[in-house]
């Protein structure tokens, strides 16, 4: 028997008990697991960059921007390069089956965003190579199950061309893969030219502007010059580093993530206080074997280490089940769901697991300590 | 006559005074009470109960402190050491049985006998030795994977003696040991801590109101409203 098969055992002194309490640490560890995965997997801010700006209609997203603005913005000290950039959203085949279409001047795009999607020369003169051809993200393709080479038709909800239909014809030119794991690859690339000539309406205007500032000039210095430059004018701008935008875009599911960190927070406490009521009582009918302890010997610090390795023990071993359930969980749903556990995740669940049984032991293992030795001679 | 080893003070109270405070209650035990006890020496204590005699062996071992006097044992003062040093002091040098055997029921007959031995730096397989050893001198080898809870009192006081000498102390203190037991456990017992004294040497001092366990020890100290009233030697 070594000190810590002691404090497994008095841990597991009263099984049902035990039981229950590491059910209970389990159930709280699996939903903050799930909670965790799934704002983990849903987070595209993670990825978005600080650097880049966007500029967009002050009045609201959708609102178009002139395309006589590049040319001011372009010539603004400080704006290394910038695309104009429209949007078409659509279904390619089934009507559920929605896709994004973002349009920009190829050149610009590489110049502007390629370190960020994964862009090369090769790829940018392949999509220019026609004016209807596409890049597909890595992600979407694999979704899709596209390849270069493939034609697809793109059902526009609302941007018609001016032969009245709404389906667009692409054909992908190459695969982006995005700089890392958690780039947004998840839309089409096309061509800005193409879809300006081809629409019915709305020609020569653009969703948004996207530019990289020189090396050197600070992105939040740059976007009041921006708007600034647009203040008096029919429409004023709005700029935002890409950062900003995905937040702001975000916000209404951040609302949510507060609520659930709300919930997750409250049943944290709950157990705490769970844990540590059931602990300081299972002690009070120890109070005399802790006695014992120290009249066989065992120091003050010893003891406080016993009590505290029992809560560590229920909580390791409750949070393990839980993250490993949670994890489970997340391998079996749609990667659809957004539910990712990866090691960061799990690293903080761990991270957690440990301090909540460090907070929920320490308690009852002070009151432990400090147990006067001379209950242990008084008669019972 | 040559001065033997159990002429040398072993254990030695000067002028000890204990008081118990409960508010405005005082509740006088000791004041200015004198012990001199040999190494090697079974001294038995005897006296009504409410006399000191559990106190008087809380203070030997530590656990509870004098308000004034010296408590010496084996050269070292006791009532000078802080309560970390005192505990690593009972764990070397001091075994205690109790009255009510004090085991832990999560653990098994032998794990109960180890636990002393988890204070100290041996490695699992001395301690496992050691274990059995004692286990074997309180006649219970074999039973160790039993779990106490099943055991009759004479079998879980062996377990308790067990405990108490794993750690090979020097000092053996006994607070009626017997009081629960029925006469045959008794016997046993008391046959057991004969043989502890005898053979082992260890030095015993067991609080006791059965007159036949007195007559185990080699001397009986009467303890009344806090003194020793007389002082039998036994001789040999
Ligand atoms: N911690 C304490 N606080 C207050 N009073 C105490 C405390 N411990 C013991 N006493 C009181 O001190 C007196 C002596 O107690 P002690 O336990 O030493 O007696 P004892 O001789 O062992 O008696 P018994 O034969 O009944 O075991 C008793 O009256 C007891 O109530
Ligand atoms: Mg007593």
């Amino acid at each position: 028997m070594t000190f810590w098969n002691f404090a497994r055992k008095s841990a597991l002194r009263k099984p049902l008990r035990s039981a229950l309490l590491i059910v209970s640490v389990a159930m709280t560890f699996l939903i903050y697991g799930l909670t965790a995965g799934f704002v983990a997997g849903s987070q595209g801010t993670a990825a978005a960059s600080d650097e880049l700006l966007g500029v967009m209609n002050a009045a609201g997203r959708g609102q178009p921007l002139p395309m006589a603005y590049l040319s001011r913005i372009a010539a603004l000290p400080g704006v290394a390069d910038v695309s104009p950039i429209t949007r078409l959203r659509g279904s390619v085949g089934d009507a559920r089956n929605v896709v994004a279409v973002s349009a920009g001047d190829p050149d610009k795009l590489l110049a502007v965003s390629g370190a960020d999607l994964g862009l090369t020369p090769s790829l940018i003169d392949a999509l220019k190579s026609r004016r209807d051809k596409v890049l597909v993200g890595q992600s979407l393709a694999q979704a899709q199950g596209w390849k270069t080479g493939d034609s697809l038709t793109v059902t526009a909800f609302r941007t018609k061309k001016d032969d009245g239909s709404r389906d667009w014809r692409f054909e992908i030119a190459g695969i982006f893969e995005g700089k890392n794991a958690s780039t947004d690859t998840h839309f089409i690339l096309a061509q800005y030219e193409y879809i300006n000539k081809a629409r019915a309406r709305g020609i020569d205007t653009v969703w948004a502007f996207a530019l990289r500032p020189e090396p050197g000039m600070a992105a939040q210095d740059l976007a009041p010059q921006i708007d600034a430059l647009f203040a008096n004018s029919a429409a004023p701008t709005r700029t935002m580093s890409e950062k900003q935008f995905l937040s702001a875009f975000l916000s209404q599911y951040a609302d949510v993530k507060r609520v659930i960190t709300l919930v997750v927070g409250v049943s944290f406490v709950t157990l705490l206080m769970i844990v540590i009521n059931t602990m300081v009582f299972a002690l009070r009918e120890r109070r005399f074997e802790i006695g014992v302890l120290k009249t066989l010997g065992f120091r003050s610090p010893q003891i406080l280490l016993l009590v505290l390795a029992e809560a560590l023990f229920v909580f390791v071993v409750g949070g393990a089940i839980g993250l490993v359930v949670a994890k489970l969980i997340s391998l079996a749903t749609p990667p659809a769901l957004g539910l990712v556990i990866g090691a960061q995740v799990s690293l903080r669940t761990i991270a957690l697991i440990l301090l909540l049984g460090f907070v929920a032991g320490l308690l009852p293992a002070l009151s432990a300590m400090r147990t006067p030795i001379l209950a242990a001679f008084r008669t019972r | 006559m040559t001065i033997s080893e159990k002429d040398i003070p072993f254990i030695a109270l000067n002028g000890v005074s204990k008081t118990y405070r409960s508010g405005s209650e005082r509740l006088p035990i000791f004041a200015g009470l004198d012990l001199s006890i040999g190494k090697g020496e079974f001294i038995a204590v005897m006296g009504p109960s409410g006399s000191g005699k559990s106190t008087l062996l809380n203070l030997l071992a530590g656990i509870d402190q004098a308000d004034s006097g010296s408590i010496q044992i084996g050269g070292q003062r006791l009532d000078q050491m802080g309560e970390a040093a005192r505990s690593a002091w009972r764990a070397q040098h001091m075994g205690i049985v109790f009255q009510f055997y004090n085991l832990l029921p999560m653990l098994t007959a032998a794990e109960n006998v180890e636990l002393p031995l988890l204070l100290k730096s041996i490695s699992g397989r001395v301690r496992r030795e050691r274990v059995s050893k004692v286990l074997d001198i309180v006649g219970l080898n074999g039973r160790g994977r039993q779990s106490p809870t099943k055991m009759s009192g004479g079998q879980q006081q062996r377990v308790g003696i067990a405990r108490a000498i794993v750690a090979d102390p020097t000092l053996l203190l006994c607070d009626e040991p017997t009081g629960d037991l029925d006469r045959k456990s008794a016997d046993q017992v008391l046959a057991m801590l004969g043989f502890l004294n005898r053979e082992l040497g260890k030095t015993i001092i067991m609080v006791t109101h059965d007159p036949e366990a007195a007559a185990q020890a080699g001397r009986t100290l009467h303890l009344d409203k806090g003194v020793f009233v007389e002082d039998e030697q036994v001789m040999a």
